[in-house]
């Protein structure tokens, strides 16, 4: 159940983002404004070129906004510098890619482990963790296999695991299911809806409504801004 | 502990990388491997080269002064001998004894090169004249037979000790002993083969020579009454500095060379010889410095190279990594690092091939390999600062990139 005591993970106020580029401008998102309580599964859809991208890269603050505020766990991050905010992502942010973005030539178990170091403390049980992460998603009997060994669905898994190692506050993810067939692509939504059942906090971001519909709440982006009529 | 082991999984991770790229990677390093090799081999020759002048001058003593009666300017650090004088006597060398108490020993001597004939056959050699204390001065001693005593000198004998290579090339295999042979129009009878001592500083063969009594020599051979040399022997090395101020100055006496003017006679110390022949050897040194930092740059290219294409190609890990939360710092450190790793992976290699070429080669030849393992540590150290540098470029463009943009590359 969404937490309604605790500040929300997400609290953005009319942020925009307008893409400069050989001197035109490219407004993108014309002023957002959202609030994500903790423990809510959040959906946010659109055609191409709504600004879903764009949205999810300044959720994830892996781009900066040009107006605005974003408050991440109640704290203001919109003008956070560079290192102030790869300090927040290593400490907050879980992502899940489309292309699973995993290390070829590392393994299942190095993977997950990956996002370790970037923290500002390394845990002394990484790898205990990595393991339980493994676990989580059901892969705890493919410790040490390479990515290429596993199929698309568990590939996927592995890299949910990445995403849960620090045991981030946000679960970010961007059409997890794109490179899947449709079976692992439901395994990957009943594992994301787990997550949440456990109490995760999920935004994902995605064009098919179908997967949007799994979500508690659907927020639909059209030309830069939520549509009202689903704004929560 | 934690920080140790996270760079040590990060060190482990570039180690597979650049394994998995084998090819690439050997290619990358091949020119610092070959720098580096060249290097160790370069250095070891010198220090073989400077090993074997250190132990000729030893071999002729490091506590000898040789008195040359000639002026002798030094050209391009060599003697040169301009022309001969009249001045120095066979009793100079009782007189250096007598009245310089730090002489152990001294002896006069006359040198000529010319033709030795035995029947059918001739060649031109050094020819020494000298006393048998000469002869225990400068080392020269039987192998068969025997070298001339002080009867033979005193009686002015034609007597012979040819040197190892003059025997054979005279006589082959033949024993010389009791054998004939003429030094220019003069007979003598051979009676010693010497030991063989190999080349001076000045590159000549001590072995392709010729031995006479002093007395006979001047009567018999040269027909002056002067000679060519003293050889005086000290007491050791380090006095060698004093022993020849002092043979200076009681020379000049001696033959009322005017205060101030030139010396007519020239003094060499063995153990200044030993010095400039070492600085030479050195001086081969610092070429090879040199060459090794333009091999080992180019080497640095070849990584630089190798960098820039392996940041282009892990664009979307880099991406990944800073999503993750990888600072731009971290990003670059882990590149310079890689850079570092590789560099030193091929100074290591060449290091080896070096060590492997040097040890090879002394086999094959006859001299004995001096690893030089002071440059082989500096090798690897200079590979690794090399790595350190050409890193900072390809490490730099790594962490320009925006996360952004370097997760969507295709």
């Amino acid at each position: 159940m969404p937490d309604r005591n605790s500040p929300p993970v997400i609290a953005v106020r009319n942020l925009q983002r307008t893409y400069r580029k050989d001197g035109g401008e490219t407004p993108v998102l014309l002023g957002i404004t959202l609030e994500v309580r903790r423990g809510e599964f959040v959906a946010i859809t659109g055609a191409s070129g709504s600004g879903k991208s764009t949205l999810l890269n300044l959720l994830g603050l892996l781009d900066q906004p040009d107006g605005g505020t974003y408050l991440l766990d109640g704290a203001d991050v919109s003008q956070a510098d560079d290192d102030a905010r790869s300090l927040l992502r290593s400490r907050h942010i879980g992502f899940v890619f489309q292309q699973f973005h995993l290390m070829e030539r590392a393994t299942a178990l190095d993977n997950v482990m990956l996002p370790l170091q970037y923290v500002a403390e390394e845990p002394p049980d990484g790898e205990a963790r990595a393991r339980a992460a493994l676990e989580t998603v059901g892969l705890g009997h493919r410790l040490t296999h390479l990515p290429g060994e596993l199929s698309g669905g568990e590939q996927q898994r592995v890299a949910i695991a990445r995403a849960l190692i620090n045991d981030p506050s946000l679960l970010l993810a961007d059409e997890p299911t794109g490179n899947l067939d449709a079976r692992s692509g439901a395994e990957v939504m009943t594992l994301l809806r787990s997550l949440k059942a456990a109490g995760r906090t999920i935004v994902l971001v995605t064009h098919n409504p179908d997967l949007a519909a799994q979500a508690d709440r659907v927020l639909m982006l059209r030309d830069g801004r939520l549509d009202p009529r689903d704004a929560g | 502990m934690l920080r140790a082991r996270r760079h040590w999984r990060q060190a482990r991770l570039s180690l597979r990388l650049l394994a998995a790229h084998r090819l690439r990677t050997a290619l990358s390093a091949a020119g610092l491997v070959s720098g580096v090799a060249m290097v160790i081999v370069m250095v070891a020759l010198g220090r073989g080269a400077e090993r074997r002048v250190v132990e000729r001058v030893r071999a002729l003593g490091t506590d000898l002064l040789v008195v040359s009666a000639a002026t002798a300017p030094r050209i391009a650090g060599r003697v040169r001998q301009v022309a001969t004088t009249t001045l120095l006597r066979p009793g100079d060398a009782a007189a250096v004894l007598e009245e310089v108490p730090r002489a152990r020993a001294a002896a006069a001597a006359v040198h000529r090169t010319l033709v030795v004939r035995a029947d059918s056959r001739n060649t031109t050699v050094a020819v020494t004249g000298t006393t048998p204390e000469g002869l225990r001065i400068r080392g020269i001693s039987a192998v068969r037979g025997r070298v001339h005593d002080g009867d033979e000198e005193r009686e002015r004998r034609r007597v012979a000790v040819l040197g190892p290579v003059l025997a054979g090339t005279l006589f082959g295999a033949e024993d010389p002993i009791g054998r004939e042979v003429r030094i220019g129009n003069t007979p003598f009878a051979v009676i010693g083969v010497a030991s063989p001592r190999g080349v001076d500083p000045g590159g000549a063969d001590l072995d392709n020579a010729v031995t006479i009594p002093l007395g006979t020599a001047l009567r018999r051979v040269v027909n002056v009454p002067y000679v060519d040399a003293l050889y005086v022997q000290g007491r050791g090395t380090s006095e060698l500095e004093a022993l020849e101020q002092e043979v200076r100055a009681m020379l000049k006496e001696r033959h009322r060379v005017r205060e101030g003017g030139p010396e007519p006679y020239a003094v060499q110390n063995q153990a200044v010889i030993l010095r400039t022949e070492r600085a030479a050897a050195r001086a081969l040194d610092q070429l090879t410095v040199s060459v090794a930092a333009l091999a080992v740059l180019v080497g640095g290219i070849g990584i630089l190279a190798v960098m820039l294409i392996s940041v282009r190609e892990r664009t979307r890990e880099i991406g990944l990594r800073r999503a993750l939360g990888a600072r731009r710092g971290d990003i670059r450190a882990q590149f310079v690092t890689e850079a570092v790793l590789l560099a030193m992976a091929g100074g290591a290699g060449g290091v080896a091939a070096g060590v492997l070429v040097t040890l090879l080669g002394a086999a094959l030849s006859s001299w004995t390999p001096v690893i030089p393992w002071g440059a082989a540590a500096a090798s690897v150290a200079a590979s690794a600062l090399l790595g350190l540098a050409v890193g900072t470029i390809p490490a730099a463009r790594a962490a320009r990139l925006e996360p952004v943009a370097a997760l969507r590359d295709a």
